[in-house]
């Protein structure tokens, strides 16, 4: 995230928020956070970020832990250092080998015929 | 396309059909059917009908074979089955035992 | 040319029933069915598998609609199109690959007899018993491939089918168990 971007909000480190967020734009997240996250932009969870609860953006990607479902237009990338525990629903998802991942995901598309 | 390759370490129980040649070198048991030529080899045990092109048969082969053009029992190779091909070939130290049908 | 011990269904090639390796396995045709690899399994671009996969590691790039089990990893590439749970102890999902199931990293599946059939959760009950070689010899496959994994021609087998060959269709389970005894009387009487 661009330091300075009016458009990147950043809960950093050693902040605890209980509650909801919301917001427009992009948004990193290093705190802990209990509550959904809502953002219209591309939603970025650090190393450190501890995520409970249902999250909706644009696009997610998870470097830390996350607890809870995932909805997402585009796409969902779970780092080798991120941890999801939750469904996911979006475009696609791409999982690096040494992340995490306990949940289900849906991604629509077609098997092939001879498959169905 | 390429040849279909059943290494010694496979198993297969089922059927199995290729528009291409097979190599057999493992185990199969069921059908096997090839538009190309089959390939038994040494330590393969094959215990299915086997219908293709051709048949090479170096392995052990319990089922009956049928070919298009010929069918080569190896030597050290073991079939009990018929035969139906237009050629037939027994190498000295194969064994046979079924019945032969040579279509003209 | 794949290495001595990788076994090819090339593309054109359709197998319908029960596939063990153990070795390494390359699917390039159409498989229905079971397929439990001891090795390494890859399902190539043109592959189309509608069967359960376990295997040391997994990789896809084509079709699969069955469950995929590692016992070490599953590789997801870019055009690979899954329907099914994928469970090991590490997963990659590359970009461009399309998956639509259940994941859980970070298990070693344990049910290594009979990988095939059970579905995640109940792999996810018993995941302490972790042995390298998953789908080694359980007994059914000990019985056609010679029990111990050590490279022993199948010198034995044959013999023993021989006394079997009439059946041209056996269960899997009975016969093999008749060739054990047999092959254990065998070894008893030298």
């Amino acid at each position: 995230m661009a330091k300075g971007s009016t458009e990147a909000t950043v809960l950093g480190r050693g902040l605890r928020v209980r509650g909801r967020v919301r917001g427009e734009g992009d948004l990193r997240v290093e705190a802990q956070v209990e509550g959904d996250v809502t953002v219209s932009g591309a939603l970025e969870l650090g190393e450190g970020a501890e995520v409970r609860g249902a999250v909706a953006a644009e696009t997610v990607t998870v470097s830390g832990a996350l607890r809870g479902d995932v909805e997402v237009r585009g796409e969902v990338v779970v780092t080798a250092t991120g941890s999801l525990r939750g469904d996911v629903e979006a475009a696609s998802l791409v999982l690096e080998e040494g992340g995490q991942f306990h949940g289900r995901v849906s991604a629509d598309f077609e098997l092939p015929d001879a498959l169905a | 396309m390429a040849a279909t390759v059943i290494g010694p370490g496979i198993t297969i129980e089922g059927e199995v059909s290729s528009d291409d040649e097979v190599i057999v070198g493992g185990t199969l048991r069921g059908k096997l059917e090839s538009e190309g030529a089959v390939t038994v080899e040494g330590d393969a045990v094959v215990e299915a009908d086997i219908a293709a092109q051709s048949v090479a048969i170096g392995g052990h082969v319990t089922g009956n074979v049928t070919a298009n053009d010929r069918v080569d029992l190896l030597s050290g190779g073991r079939l009990v089955g018929d035969v139906k091909a237009a050629r037939l070939t027994i190498a000295d130290g194969a064994v046979f035992k079924g019945n032969v049908d040579m279509e003209v | 040319m794949a290495p001595k011990d990788t076994s090819i269904i090339a593309a054109g090639t359709v197998i319908r029933g029960r596939i063990q390796s153990d070795g390494d396995l390359e699917i390039h045709g159409h498989v229905e069915g079971t397929v439990e690899v001891a090795g390494h399994l890859v399902v190539g671009p043109d592959g189309m598998v509608k069967s359960d996969l376990a295997a040391q590691s997994v990789v896809v790039a084509g079709a699969v609609s069955g469950n995929l089990r590692g016992s070490e990893r599953v590789v997801l590439e870019d055009g690979a199109r899954v329907v099914g749970d994928v469970s090991a102890p590490s997963i990659g999902i590359r970009p461009g690959a399309k998956l639509r199931g259940r994941v859980a990293t970070g298990e070693a599946p344990a049910a290594e007899a009979r990988p095939a059939r059970s579905p995640a959760a109940a792999v996810a009950s018993k995941s302490t018993a972790r042995q390298a070689p998953v789908v080694a010899p359980p007994p059914r496959v000990a019985a056609k491939v010679s029990a111990p994994p050590v490279t022993k021609p199948a010198a034995t087998p044959p013999a023993v089918r021989a006394e079997a060959a009439p059946k041209r269709a056996p269960e899997p389970v009975v016969p093999a168990l008749q060739k054990r005894t047999k092959k254990a009387q065998k070894r008893r009487a030298r």
